[in-house]
């Protein structure tokens, strides 16, 4: 009983065989197209920001984020002052609604108990 | 390069100018008298006009006797440092003036506490419940306070 024939049998067949002889030397090949990828990539460091900067959509971008953060730190501070003007605020109403508030003698200071 | 420059610099000065007007725009005013307290009240307790009106006129009503109250609180004060000092220099007090000085002192005392409290009171009659107890919260300090002060 012959098993069926397999598609990956000529691969096989083909691995056994004895490996096909290269046109050059393998190393030179491999340095010949990093070097090729190398030129053909996009530009980095100062000439990618550069040419980032130069497209309209990226510069609108930029400028709107620049408002916005400027925008967020604002309401940030003004949050801030206005809850410091708050307690401020209240203080100054429990103060006046409460004289004794005011009158807390210092601290430590006792009148002493001799007497003419 | 240079177009970048650019881009950057007229970000900073958009996002500052941006962060100027904003915080001029929207900066909280100043003022420490009754009037800014009002208005921190009616925003802080969410009044309506009405009750607004009342509370301002309640507050305009009892703050010339707080305020009366307040001075005399500090003169008392004034004059307890003084026994103080003389108890330091002269090593002695005259008792029976102290005495007169602390019920002077308790007398002034209840008159404060009763003041706050009928204010306090007139005040929250006003104020619906939810308002009142942010009212109260407020005060809690306040409220906490007179229990420690005075002489005694």
């Amino acid at each position: 009983m012959s098993l069926p024939p397999d598609h990956l049998d000529p691969l096989f067949d083909r691995w056994r065989a004895e490996a096909p002889r290269l046109a050059a030397p393998l190393a030179p090949e491999v340095w010949r197209r990093i070097r090729a990828g190398r030129d053909g990539r996009e530009p980095r460091g100062l000439a990618a920001f550069a040419a980032a900067f130069a497209r309209p959509s990226f510069a609108i971008a930029f400028v709107s984020a620049c408002v916005l953060g400027g925008l967020f730190f604002a309401e940030l501070r003004v949050s801030r002052l206005q809850a410091e003007r708050n307690t401020q605020l209240a203080r100054s109403y429990v103060r006046l609604i409460d004289p004794l508030l005011n009158s807390l003698p210092p601290a430590g200071a006792k009148v002493g108990t001799s007497h003419r | 390069m240079k177009r970048a420059l650019l881009v950057i610099l007229a970000g900073l000065v958009s996002g500052v100018l941006a962060h100027v007007a904003w915080f001029d725009t929207h900066r909280p005013a100043g003022g420490e008298g009754l009037d800014s307290q009002l208005a921190w009240m009616q925003q802080t307790l969410a009044l309506s006009p009405e009750q607004f009106a009342r509370i301002k006129a309640l507050h305009e009503q009892s703050s010339p006797q707080l305020l009366a109250l307040a001075a005399q609180v500090a003169r008392m004060r004034d004059e307890f440092a003084a026994f103080e000092r003389e108890r330091r220099t002269t090593g002695e007090v005259d008792f029976l003036e102290f005495a007169g000085f602390v019920e002077q002192r308790r007398a002034v005392d209840r008159e404060c506490a009763e003041s706050t409290r009928r204010l306090v009171l007139a005040a929250s009659e006003i104020l619906n419940p939810d308002q009142r107890e942010t009212y109260l919260t407020l005060l809690n300090p306040a409220l906490k306070g007179t229990d420690a002060v005075g002489v005694n």
